[in-house]
């Protein structure tokens, strides 16, 4: 079952509510916040236009940030992109790829909102959505966030013509559906970032090898090391075993010795 | 890096407790619990993320207690939640008419608050010189026996009268309401009302004959149009109201925000008008004259519950749009249009008629405009206009007459009848704040103003003014000219702190009480004048921490010390509140079960009065006065008319505050988690300004007002979204007092901006917005 978030942003009043019962509900530590109430405006005064970016994770469904996380530690659930912090291993890859700068690194490991997990899965609403006095969240199944996110723009068309829900398709799909009164680029979001595969390839080929040469492999779990360890032993063996064989064949003892 | 402490302030500075600790010991008054669940709260996890660890509420059994917020002063019902005796969590009372279920940030930091680090844990004895911060901690016995020994030789030198009682946050009925009454002082005050509501609440006695009330009874339900005079809702995170604000406006109702700053609700808004600091009279006397001479009033309503219009017609004919716009800096077409907005959606449209209202002097009459149209409008007792709030009805607990009737007021009080006659103390004495010396000194009526409490304690006059008990109000960061209140607290015989936290004024305590705070303890009952008036119940979630005590157990003690047994003849507390809710049939446990409110019938609307041929308005006439016969009689306009106030001088700003959605007040800057999320404010200035100066975003920089005082450092906000003749910044920062560990030294302070305030003749309020500053280089 596809779970998502509604925030609809012609109602949020930049009020903080959400950052702060999300930092006690989930006993986030000082420093450390999963929503940033993020203040923009245009113009010149007295011609202004102005609002707030609520700015949180976007559970998109095709996540970059767990296509990119080498651990697990990131990865899908019921819709939202959850975050096991035990099995990060501090790459910041996540911090890279995320094209809207959500995960931060904090003591050497990923954090962000992983959609109130452990709280859902305790039977409560997640805490922003409790607590919001706009009443500009909502936490249900995708399907009715998404026909709820529609029907609120309907509404609103008439005061705000640049209404539009933004998620059902922007990035791959989001499990964090917007009802937004302008477009996004107006409200500083990222109009369609771009889609995953860009992302990994870019990671693949650009960030991983320069990664890897800066020493991020050892930042890496030991079973990946492991792996890649035991791996490269094989292939050793496998060469020793090829030249001593032909050595054999040859009779030759004095075999090259093979480099790993 | 801290701040550097130059000549001017030092007396200020030195607010670092210096305290010699005792031992402490299990027995004495204060309830008691040193054990290690009550002392610090939730442990910081190591991982910010937790999954899949399970949540903290499925650990063990979650324990449910009923509470009334204590963050601000307007009382959201919450549920507090602990789980294997540790306090967890807060979140709205959905049985609640203010929180509905929902909380803002200050509610959702009440735990923090709690067990924030630097809280006063021990009743304290001054040490040293008054000021030095030098105590010693002292047993409860030896700190009440001290403070009624104190007490009683101030009643036997000077009379009751000469105690001055100051209070803030819900515990203060038990001191600036219910002790001051019980001993005898009619110098009882809070800030929240000559520094906040005063101008709004004689306004509305004088054109209405009631109050507003601390809950404004807006019928936001079927509210059309909203106009904001300076209410920056939002950033003014008042629960009730941002629900209210946000679904009305969602619904269709048209917003109209009057602000020289571009704040929240005016980026919102469907009309921002950005006026000119100071000239809102002038705007609301063109908006009268577009409804008067366009005939756009209610014409029935005003016929049936009005007197006045006549007058009021002739009155504003020379208050054109036209007149009004370059004293504004608003257009006329602006005006005009915004009050036909308004008057196409009578009598569901309003003016809010605001909270703090105390700005440049002549509020009071500012505030009869606002509700002049409001009553052109037709909307008092109207759907979706404004209701009428009725009273709870609830017994008190029997007490005998109380030696003085107070006139403390406050935004958590009850609204109570004015009385003709100045209550007078037992030595015979009437209050000395300077009320009934009409037009020609101190000013004409309204709630003890605290701010003039402080000549007296200084000169002496009328009458001396010799001690001091301060509950909760933090004296040099809302009383103007803080450094007047240093010289009176200088100058009295005795001063009591009762506080939770060390705030910069605790220094210059002879005795210090520490408070528990709304978590810690069983309180009086709220009640809550409202369209649905209702009773809101606070339970303890834990036991007193460290050596703590109850407010109201604290008011007890020592006025069973000072020979007032009579005023405090219950055993416990719950017999208390039991006894009270007895008289509806009630009990705590009831309450409990019940889910923590009890809900009773208002009378909200004009049908309601007329069933029992009743006027709503208790105005001598019993109908709206739109011009005042009394402020006549007085010597003061009957109808407002426009006062310019004094413009800044050259190189100069005027000084502008408001609130911060995360905070409240100087209240809440050291709490931990609510100052994670905003840590300091920031000095808004003009950014085409601030670049002429020299100035961007991130700088640095010290705000200096005309006296030569400094405050700050303070970052630079440099924004299109305030005027080039104005500065702006969050109240509450800039607190000097070491104790506070997170909150010393941080940002820039507006309260000690303030070297000057405009007395208001008629209600007493202290106008705050009359300073002016500039920036400056270093300390």
């Amino acid at each position: 079952m596809e779970y998502a978030f509604l925030l609809d942003m012609s109602r949020c009043i930049g009020c903080e509510a959400c950052v702060v019962a999300c930092k006690t509900g989930n006993e986030l530590p000082i420093g450390t916040q999963y929503i940033d109430l993020i203040e923009h405006t245009s113009g010149t005064y007295p011609d202004l236009q102005g609002g707030f970016q609520n700015h949180r994770c976007y559970h998109c469904i095709d996540a970059s940030c767990v296509a990119v996380c080498p651990t697990g530690a990131l990865f899908k659930e019921d819709g939202l992109t959850r975050l096991n912090s035990s099995a990060c291993s501090g790459c910041g890859y996540c911090v890279q790829s995320c094209p809207y700068g959500i995960p931060k690194m904090e003591n050497g490991r990923a954090t962000k909102c992983d959609g109130c997990a452990s709280t859902v899965a305790g039977g409560e609403l997640p805490w922003c959505v409790q607590t919001c006095p706009a009443q500009a969240l909502k936490y249900d199944q995708r399907d009715l966030i998404l026909a709820e996110a529609h029907e609120r723009v309907a509404a609103i068309k008439g005061r705000y013509p640049n209404a539009q829900v933004y998620g059902e398709t922007q990035a791959g799909g989001l499990g964090l559906i917007l009802v937004l009164p302008d477009d996004p680029e107006k409200l500083d979001i990222p109009a369609d970032p771009p889609p995953v595969p860009v992302v990994t390839d870019v990671w693949k080929n650009v960030v991983q090898p320069v990664s890897m040469g800066a020493t991020a492999l050892a930042a890496i779990g030991a079973g990946v090391l492991g792996i890649i360890a035991r791996r490269n032993h094989m292939a050793e063996l496998r060469d020793i075993e090829e030249k001593e064989l032909a050595g054999a064949i040859a009779g030759d003892s004095d075999a090259e010795e093979v480099q790993p | 890096m801290l701040l550097s402490i130059t000549d001017e302030r030092s007396d200020m500075a030195r607010v670092k407790l210096d305290i010699t600790r005792r031992q402490f010991l299990m027995t004495g008054l204060a309830g008691t619990s040193l054990a290690g669940a009550a002392v610090m709260g939730s442990a910081q996890p190591a991982l910010a993320s937790s999954y899949p660890d399970p949540a903290w509420f499925t650990k063990g059994e979650v324990v449910s207690t009923y509470n009334y917020c204590d963050m601000c002063p307007w009382k959201c019902g919450v549920i507090v939640k602990s789980v294997n005796g540790q306090v967890i969590k807060i979140d709205g009372n959905p049985a609640d008419p203010k929180s509905r279920g929902m909380l803002c940030a200050r509610g959702q930091g009440g735990v923090s608050f709690m067990n924030d680090p630097d809280r006063l844990r021990s009743p304290m004895i001054r040490t040293g010189e008054r000021g030095e911060g030098k105590f010693k901690e002292v047993t409860w016995e030896e700190a009440l026996d001290y403070t009624a020994e104190k007490l009683l030789e101030i009643k036997d030198k000077y009379g009751q009268e000469s105690l001055a009682i100051f209070g803030h946050t819900t515990g203060d009925t038990w001191w600036a309401e219910y002790f001051a009454q019980a001993w005898g002082t009619p110098n009882a005050a809070k800030p929240s009302t000559s520094i906040c509501l005063s101008p709004r609440e004689e306004a509305s006695q004088l054109t209405f004959g009631i109050p507003v009330g601390g809950h404004e009874p807006m019928d936001w339900d079927e509210m059309q149009c909203i106009t904001l005079i300076g209410s920056h809702i939002g950033e003014d995170s008042r629960n009730t109201v941002m629900q209210d604000f946000v679904s009305a406006q969602s619904r269709g109702a048209k917003v109209i925000v009057v602000d020289p700053r571009f704040s929240t609700a005016g980026a919102r808004a469907d009309h921002w008008l950005p006026i000119k600091p100071g000239t809102d009279t002038a705007l609301l006397l063109a908006w009268i004259n577009v409804i008067v001479t366009e005939e756009r009033y209610d014409t029935a309503y005003l016929d049936e519950w009005a007197n006045g219009l006549e007058e009021l017609t002739a009155h504003v004919a020379e208050f054109t749009p036209e007149w009004a716009a370059p004293i504004t800096d608003l257009t006329a077409d602006q005006i005009r249009e915004t009050a036909r907005v308004m008057s196409e959606r009578l009598p569901q449209a309003v003016i809010m008629p605001g909270r703090h209202t105390t700005w440049y002097g002549n509020d009071t009459q500012r505030m009869r405009a606002v509700f002049i149209i409001n009553s052109l409008l037709g909307v008092y007792g109207r759907h979706g206009g404004m209701y009428f709030n009725k009273g709870v009805f609830l017994e008190d607990y029997p007490h005998p007459p109380f030696a003085v009737t107070g006139t403390a007021g406050g935004c958590s009080a009850e609204p109570g009848e004015e009385s003709a006659e100045l209550p007078l103390g037992p030595t015979g004495k009437a209050r000395a704040d300077g009320v009934r010396q009409g037009i020609d000194g101190g000013f004409l009526r309204g709630a003890t103003a605290i701010q003039e409490l402080i000549d007296p304690m200084i000169t002496g006059e009328p009458y001396r003014i010799a001690g001091l008990i301060n509950y909760g109000v933090n004296l040099m960061n809302s009383i103007p000219m803080p450094e007047r209140t240093i010289e009176a607290l200088k100058q009295l015989d005795f001063v009591l702190a009762i506080d939770i936290l060390p705030q910069e004024h605790v220094a210059w305590a002879d005795v210090v009480f520490p408070d528990t705070t709304y978590l810690e303890r069983y309180d009086d009952l709220s009640t809550i004048a409202h369209k649905t008036p209702f009773i809101q119940l606070r339970e303890p979630a834990v036991a007193p921490m460290y050596d703590t005590m109850p407010s109201w157990q604290m008011s007890r003690e020592l006025g069973m010390r000072v020979g007032l047994e009579a005023f405090y003849k219950w055993e416990t507390i719950e017999e208390y509140l039991d006894t009270r809710l007895r008289s509806v049939g009630s009990s705590i446990e009831k309450m409990h079960d019940d889910g923590g409110v009890i809900i009773q019938k208002g009378k909200p609307y004009l049908e309601d009065f007329i069933a029992d041929d009743e006027s709503p308005f208790h105005t001598p006439s019993g109908k709206i006065e739109l011009a005042s016969a009394e402020l006549e009689e007085a010597g003061f306009d009957a109808i407002p008319v426009y006062e310019p106030t004094d413009e800044p001088p050259a190189g100069y700003y005027r000084l502008l505050y408001g609130r911060a959605p995360a905070h409240t007040f100087a209240r809440t800057q050291n709490t931990p988690v609510l100052a994670d999320v905003y840590p300091e404010n920031e000095l808004w200035i003009n950014e085409d300004e601030a670049t002429a100066l020299g100035y961007s975003n991130g700088d640095r920089v010290w705000v200096e007002n005309e006296a030569g005082t400094k405050t700050g450092p303070v970052l630079v906000k440099a924004t299109q979204r305030i005027r080039k003749d104005a500065v702006y910044m969050t109240h509450g920062y800039g607190q000097v007092a070491e104790g506070l560990t997170i909150s010393n030294g941080k940002g820039a302070s507006d309260t000690k901006m303030m070297s000057r305030y405009a007395l208001d003749p008629i209600s007493g309020g202290a106008g705050l917005r009359v300073n002016f500053v500039r920036i400056a280089e270093g300390a």
